[in-house]
């Protein structure tokens, strides 16, 4: 063979396998980067944001290509194939490939010039295939994140009611009713359940919002309950403190002094300030001297009540302010131990010789009923509270149920009224027999013997 | 696979001696250049030939110029519905020889000739026409139990009309199996038959300038016989002669839609005898594709038994097998769909 005509056959050889290997390349990066596309928008959908190594892996189209390249090379025309579309597009007549018979070289002059047969690639469309998905590909990785949201970007509008619940725990916290540690377990799972709300399942996030709410509302009524328990118990101390020391300027007997003073301590312990969710504090000092206190202590436990009282009062004020607990609760707590009459139990301590009693302390409390010295100041007018309907209005009953139309029985349908027979004409028995018009509730007409005929005539017409 | 590929010194007189025959044919027939290029192929292929066409045409004109050319005997029978098969081949005579006594003489008939021309073959009966294609099959002729080859080389140029079918007998499909080629014999154009009427009185043919020798045909057949067909030629024409049976491999769409029965081992054979003769009259010592392509045609025209809804879709074999000629991949490379190989 001419030695053109040997290297023309090599190069178109060389070429057409380069233009296989290429196309599969093509084929396979198209392949990859469609894939890879989808895989960077599933993770940064997944809000896995390594980017480093998800924008590395677009390069990892370098290696499918050069498996794709091998794998095409391995399936490379056999060259007498190739040889024989060589010989037919130059016209060769089958010289060329008589080659693998004999050497032919005899007849090159007589061949046609050597030329490379052309070959075309329709890359139209692969081409535009691999732009387009090398395009999704770069746009999966440079898309802003908040697009990136898009798919689970549906949140509910819950900020308020988060920020709300914050600051309640926020406050919880403050006044001790939620422990620390707690409380920032709360802010957290509020601030979680924000970025995790979704419109998909709102049931899940309001439910949450609703336990915390509901948990935020019990732990302030028990502690507001406790407030008003124990607001009670100073209160009232409070006040018999100030009697006594009123009493005492007085002139209060001894006995009657050192029974107050038990009396005092009994509240005092009842208060059980230390204990609870709002625990407060008396100078122990002054809780262990009370039979013997001289007027400065005096003050001074005044002083220890009333900054209890009003630290109390505050908490519950704030509770109510965030709504934790109603108005009714609050003003429950700043009207507890409140005593109406004060001055009648200082008059009573001093007047009270023989030592007192508890009932007798205890009568003080009671609004209207006047102090034990007799009489008493009258009892106060008050328009807060509403008037008892007792005896002012009915009381409501329900009703039993009828019976339903579904036990009716259907016996028959008929154009015109039932006939009736002779005996038939007057109810015999039930409890309208015989009933007169006018003489009870139920109106009931009575035929007269001159008007049945025509009754019955006419009930017995036709249509 | 022959045990050398002809160099050119060997090849270019056989390839010359053809360049004459059809420069004769050319010469003394106007207007049939194709025509006469098939029969050269076919004569050197030792095959048959069915020639279809109207009357007038110059069937009977080639047929004999060819045996002038070529320095054969030529013969013609006319056939019709009452020829009989001893008309034909030949038959048995009762003589009396010198010395007086009688014996049977076997009377040759018309097909012991080099070169036949069985005109309106499929006017004869079927007997008659069996008697004559068995003679085109096995080469000889027997007679009461005696078999005599016919002289070689024996070709059979038959002739059919493809109108006037009233009275004929269509020659059935493995009959027409045994023609090597089915060439279809057309009108020649309005210049062809001006030159015809103005240079030939009465239509007379004028001699061939040149013939043939018989040991020039002996020698043609030889390089005939050293053809290289390469290893992948032979490999289309047998995916080729696949393609054409309904339900193959590489069958195409209309294959299967409107073929019955596809081409026989024969027909491939076929092909490669006229591809190897195409290569020969063309010059080269190699069959190429074009070879293939350029005979397939008249091959397989004839050999593809076709249904009813290729009636129906006024489909034909001569468009299946150039369908078919399109859709094949030559090499069989197959390349992807979107690549494609074209000619520098």
């Amino acid at each position: 063979m001419k030695h053109s005509h040997l290297d023309a056959l090599q190069t178109f050889t060389h070429k057409l396998t380069a233009l296989l290997v290429m196309r599969a390349v093509v084929q396979m990066a198209t392949v990859w980067f469609f894939v890879w596309g989808v895989f960077v928008l599933t993770m940064r959908i997944s809000r896995v944001q390594h980017t480093e190594w998800l924008t590395l892996g677009v390069f990892g189209f370098v290696p499918i290509a050069i498996l794709a390249a091998l794998r095409e090379r391995r399936r490379q025309p056999a060259f007498a194939n190739l040889r024989a579309n060589y010989d037919r597009l130059n016209s060769c007549g089958g010289v060329i490939m008589s080659e693998e018979a004999a050497d032919m070289s005899a007849w090159v002059a007589q061949l046609p010039k050597p030329a490379v047969p052309k070959f075309h690639w329709h890359s139209g469309r692969p081409l535009l295939l691999l732009g387009l998905s090398a395009l999704f590909a770069a746009t999966a990785l440079l898309l802003p994140e908040r697009l990136t949201k898009l798919g689970n970007n549906h949140s509910l509008e819950i900020g308020q009611l988060v920020g709300q619940l914050q600051a309640e725990v926020k406050t919880l916290a403050q006044e001790k009713i939620v422990d620390e540690k707690k409380a920032d377990e709360l802010q957290k799972q509020l601030s979680q359940l924000q970025k995790d709300s979704s419109g998909y399942d709102p049931n899940k996030t309001w439910e949450a919002l609703d336990h915390v709410k509901q948990a935020n509302a019990d732990a302030a009524k028990q502690a507001a309950e406790e407030a008003v328990a124990k607001t009670e118990s100073l209160a009232q101390a409070e006040t018999l403190a100030k009697a006594m020391q009123q009493a005492a300027e007085a002139g209060m007997t001894e006995a009657t002094a050192s029974q107050a003073a038990q009396d005092l301590a009994s509240m005092l312990n009842a208060a059980k300030l230390e204990e609870g969710i709002l625990n407060g504090r008396i100078p122990p000092e002054l809780l262990a001297g009370l039979n013997g206190l001289n007027k400065e202590q005096m003050e001074k436990l005044l002083k220890a009540l009333e900054l209890n009282k009003n630290s109390l009062g505050l908490t519950v004020s704030n509770l109510a302010n965030l709504k934790l607990i109603d108005a009714a609760m609050l003003a429950k707590c700043q009207n507890a131990g409140q005593c109406h009459n004060p001055g009648a139990l200082a008059d009573y301590l001093s007047t009270c010789t023989n030592g007192c009693n508890a009932e007798a302390l205890a009568e003080c409390w009671r609004l209207g009923r006047g102090g034990p010295g007799g009489g008493g100041p009258p009892a106060p007018m008050l328009w807060d509270n509403d008037t008892s309907e007792k005896d002012q209005k009915f009381q409501e009953h329900a009703l039993p149920p009828s019976s339903h139309l579904s036990d009716a029985q259907l016996v028959g349908v008929s154009k015109a009224a039932p006939e009736l027979s002779a005996n038939d004409v007057s109810a015999q028995h039930g409890a309208l027999d015989n009933a007169a018009a006018g003489g009870g509730s139920v109106h009931a007409q009575v035929i007269l013997p001159e008007h049945r005929q025509a009754v019955q005539k006419f009930f017995k017409r036709d249509n | 696979m022959p045990e050398t590929i002809l160099k050119p010194e060997e090849l270019q007189p056989a390839a010359e001696l053809a360049r004459k025959t059809l420069e004769q044919l050319d010469r003394i027939l106007l207007g049939r250049r194709e025509v006469h290029r098939l029969v050269l192929i076919g004569i050197l292929s030792r095959g048959h030939i069915l020639l279809e066409g109207l009357p007038g045409l110059g069937k009977t004109a080639l047929v004999k110029t060819i045996g002038q050319i070529l320095k054969l005997d030529f013969n013609r029978i006319q056939f019709t519905p009452d020829l009989m098969p001893g008309d034909v081949l030949g038959t048995h005579i009762l003589q009396e020889t010198s010395s007086g006594k009688r014996e049977l003489l076997f009377q040759p008939g018309p097909v012991f000739t080099n070169i036949l021309l069985a005109d309106e073959i499929n006017r004869a009966s079927p007997k008659t026409q069996s008697a004559m294609l068995e003679t085109m099959q096995e080469n000889c002729v027997t007679l009461l139990g005696t078999t005599r080859p016919l002289p070689q080389p024996f070709f059979v140029l038959a002739s059919q009309n493809p109108i006037e079918l009233e009275g004929t007998y269509p020659l059935p499909e493995a009959q027409l199996d045994r023609f090597l080629f089915r060439v279809m014999f057309d009108s020649v154009d309005a210049d062809v038959l001006d030159e015809i009427i103005s240079g030939r009185r009465r239509g007379e043919l004028p001699a061939p300038t040149w013939q043939m020798e018989r040991a020039e045909l002996e020698a043609l057949f030889q390089t005939m016989g050293r053809i290289y067909l390469p290893r992948p030629v032979s490999r289309y024409i047998a995916r080729l002669v696949s393609a054409t049976h309904p339900g193959g491999a590489e069958a195409t769409g209309p294959v299967n839609k409107y073929v019955s029965y596809g081409a026989s081992p024969r027909a491939a054979i076929a092909i490669a005898e006229a591809a190897r003769a195409n290569a020969l009259v063309a010059g080269r010592p190699s069959v190429g594709f074009e070879d293939v392509k350029l005979v397939a045609q008249p091959v397989l025209n004839h050999r593809l038994i076709l249904n009813y809804q290729a009636r129906f879709d006024r489909m034909t074999t001569s468009k299946l097998v150039a369908e078919l000629l399109g859709q094949l991949d030559e090499t069989g490379l197959n390349l992807p769909k979107d690549v494609e190989l074209a000619k520098a």
